[in-house]
């Protein structure tokens, strides 16, 4: 029971006052974010990710990690919570893994059961979030073990996999999210290459020299990106919310939905532990099982409690398994974990099998604040649902600029350089007009992320194998993992020429 | 989806490709106790991103053009808002961080379709001086701060 006492550490750590407020916060803005449409879980961590930066300056390197991790993850989290809220009174869903709560919740809530709904989403969310957690933390030491007996082969090739299964999951066309990959790669090479010290594309700019800053670029595509589109889009037309009234389930809604939230725990996780799967595809698989296990499948789609128990469960669990690759193997398996990766990488804390033995506190600290934060988030979305629907309220007119000038002051507090400025609102440009056009941003923010270590091990695989490239097939570790890497490509593939409909994963 | 936009940035792409490769060949090719050098990543990546180009290209042929929806896009309203940023970004440290703001909140507000002005002016002084005060002064962080020559 080793995993138990370093839970208990972790605890020490997470009921620090000060990281209590962090969670709080975390939370609480993360539901917010969730609540209102157009911001979503990726937006939302981006756009804190300088903000946590500047507020945890003070703090020692590994401390200020901890905190900052613990307030970008509850806004993670805190996101699957209150994006249902909009699903069910506005029937608009305010993140894309809620989409289908809406077919059932709205429902609901147009015959009056909108508090049960509201209150049902929150309590599978909670219950799925625990689970997640509990498996996450019996299998976190166990599965870096066997990642720490990888070598720089073995490294570049689960890393390649994982580029591959979200390019192949990326969206609607495959080559899209492939280029956006391979320029997320790309652009990860300006700047001093880290093994020899050549300078790289800089062309004798000095901004250039650090390379383009992961943090601005992630705030303009995400955040900016969709600032821009509602700034463009907006119909400006006002939407009808529906009151609630009674907040909690009766015992019948109760004993209807257990099984189902429990379904939709197991499913959300397995699924999220897949890279490229994220909370989306969690959301619309568990519904669907649902459905088939139904004895009374015609209930569904006019008001089923389960429909809207099991995908709130199922995302919230995915976000929980989502973690896992991202601090076991160091391998984000989404965009928001992508953002996550680089703030952990901000820090100077490398996320992977290394992330137990050299950073206990960072790990177990994140770990133990997960489970306060969804028992935050469960006592606030019981009482509180009628405030956060609010939220909905807010005017566009004030909310748009003000985020802009978020955005702002996060990207300059943190590099104060006007060259980031500008590299900011280029990337909510090209983030606008990328993301209408189907190419998906969460490749191109995973490759960038993942570009420096891939090279990395790439370079110092051929190094021990004197420029030999078969080395990454006559491993077998490494040759398994590149075979799945393919197949993840080829399947969707010949799929879709055989006429099959793919299900495929909006940015989650 | 939007022929024009994927073929126009296929090309795009193509030449961004081509560019990382023409210029990963002045990079030296090989780094010191390793035949590997830091050419050879940048190369091979631009070489894919051109054949994935190349395929997107191809593409654009076989697929037919989606109905647009009816949104109305405010082009107006967003290239206003757009240079209001760029403007605020350039200017931000030669006026200091809470003067920029406040007049990049204020006509931000007004843009988007705020009806008062002293509603705007109120939460456009409360943002830019509450982040600044909290920001510099309990936090001890660095922003631009008021111009000299305001003598303050």
């Amino acid at each position: 029971m080793e995993a138990l006492q370093y839970l208990a550490d972790g605890f020490t750590i997470a009921l620090q006052w000060h990281n209590l407020v962090y969670a709080f916060v975390g939370v609480l803005i993360g539901t917010s974010v969730g609540v209102l449409p157009g911001i979503g879980p990726m937006s939302g961590v981006a756009l804190l990710l300088p903000v946590t930066a500047s507020l945890t300056n003070g703090l020692s390197p590994e401390q200020a990690a901890a905190s900052a991790l613990i307030l970008l993850a509850g806004v993670y989290y805190g996101a699957m919570y209150g994006g249902s809220t909009t699903s069910i009174l506005l029937n608009t869903p305010g993140e894309s893994s809620s989409v289908v709560t809406t077919l059932d919740g709205y429902q609901m809530a147009r015959q009056g059961r909108a508090g049960a709904a509201l209150s049902i989403a929150a309590i599978g969310s909670f219950v799925a979030g625990i689970v997640a957690l509990v498996a996450l933390v019996f299998l976190a030491q166990p599965l870096s073990e066997v990642a720490l007996t990888f070598g720089p082969a073995e490294y570049f090739s689960l890393m390649i996999l994982g580029l591959c299964a979200v390019s192949g999951l990326g969206g609607k066309s495959m080559t899209k999210a492939l280029i956006m990959t391979v320029f997320g790669l790309l652009l990860a090479t300006i700047g001093i290459d880290n093994v020899s010290g050549v300078a790289r594309f800089t062309y004798d700019i000095p901004d250039l020299y650090q390379g383009l800053e992961f943090l601005t670029i992630a705030v303009g595509l995400f955040a900016l990106g969709e600032v821009f589109k509602t700034i463009l889009e907006a119909d400006g037309t006002e939407a009808q919310l529906i009151k609630v009234d009674r907040i909690l389930p009766t015992k019948a809604d109760l004993k209807r939905s257990a099984a189902p939230i429990a379904r939709g725990s197991l499913l959300g996780f397995f699924i999220g532990l897949l890279p490229g799967a994220g909370a989306t595809l969690a959301s619309f698989f568990s519904y669907i099982v649902e459905k088939k296990v139904s004895r009374q499948p015609e209930r569904f789609g006019k008001g089923a409690i389960e429909g809207v128990a099991a995908p709130e469960s199922a995302n919230n669990a995915a976000s929980g398994g989502a973690m896992i690759p991202l601090l076991t193997l160091g391998i984000p398996g989404s965009g928001t974990t992508a953002i996550l990766m680089g703030a952990l990488l901000m820090y100077n804390v490398q996320p992977g099998p290394l992330l137990f033995s050299d950073h206990p506190q960072v790990a177990w600290g994140l770990i133990a604040s997960m489970f306060i934060g969804n028992v935050m988030l469960l006592i606030l979305n019981l009482p509180l649902v009628k405030v956060f629907a609010k939220i909905i309220e807010t005017p566009p007119q004030y909310l748009i600029p003000l985020i802009i000038a978020i955005s702002v002051f996060g990207v300059y507090a943190v590099q104060i350089s006007t060259f980031d400025l500008m590299l900011l609102i280029a990337c909510g440009v090209a983030g606008y007009l990328l993301a209408k056009n189907d190419f998906p941003l969460a490749p191109l923010v995973l490759g960038l992320v993942l570009g420096p270590m891939i090279e990395n091990n790439m370079r110092r695989a051929l190094t021990t194998s004197n420029g030999d490239f078969l080395i990454f097939l006559q491993k077998p570790l490494s040759a398994i993992f590149l075979a799945c890497a393919l197949l993840w490509l080829v399947v969707p593939m010949i799929l879709k020429l055989r006429g099959r409909q793919v299900v495929v994963n909006e940015e989650a | 989806m939007n022929k024009t936009f994927d073929r126009t940035s296929s090309i795009l792409f193509a030449l961004i490709g081509a560019l990382f490769v023409a210029e990963s060949r002045n990079i030296s090719t090989s780094a010191y106790g390793s035949e590997v050098g830091p050419n050879l990543f940048p190369m091979g990546l631009g070489i894919i991103l051109i054949l994935l180009s190349l395929r997107l290209f191809w593409e654009t042929f076989r697929y037919r053009e989606s109905v647009t929806s009816a949104v109305v896009f405010r082009h107006k309203r967003f290239l206003l808002m757009l240079l209001a940023t760029v403007l605020y970004a350039w200017f931000l440290e030669d006026i200091g961080y809470v003067i920029s703001t406040f007049f990049f909140l204020l006509a931000g507000f007004r843009l988007m379709g705020s009806a008062s002005w002293w509603k705007s002016a109120a939460v456009a002084l409360a943002f830019s001086g509450g982040v600044y005060a909290v920001y510099v002064h309990i936090l001890k962080g660095t922003l631009p701060g008021f111009p000299t020559w305001l003598g303050l």
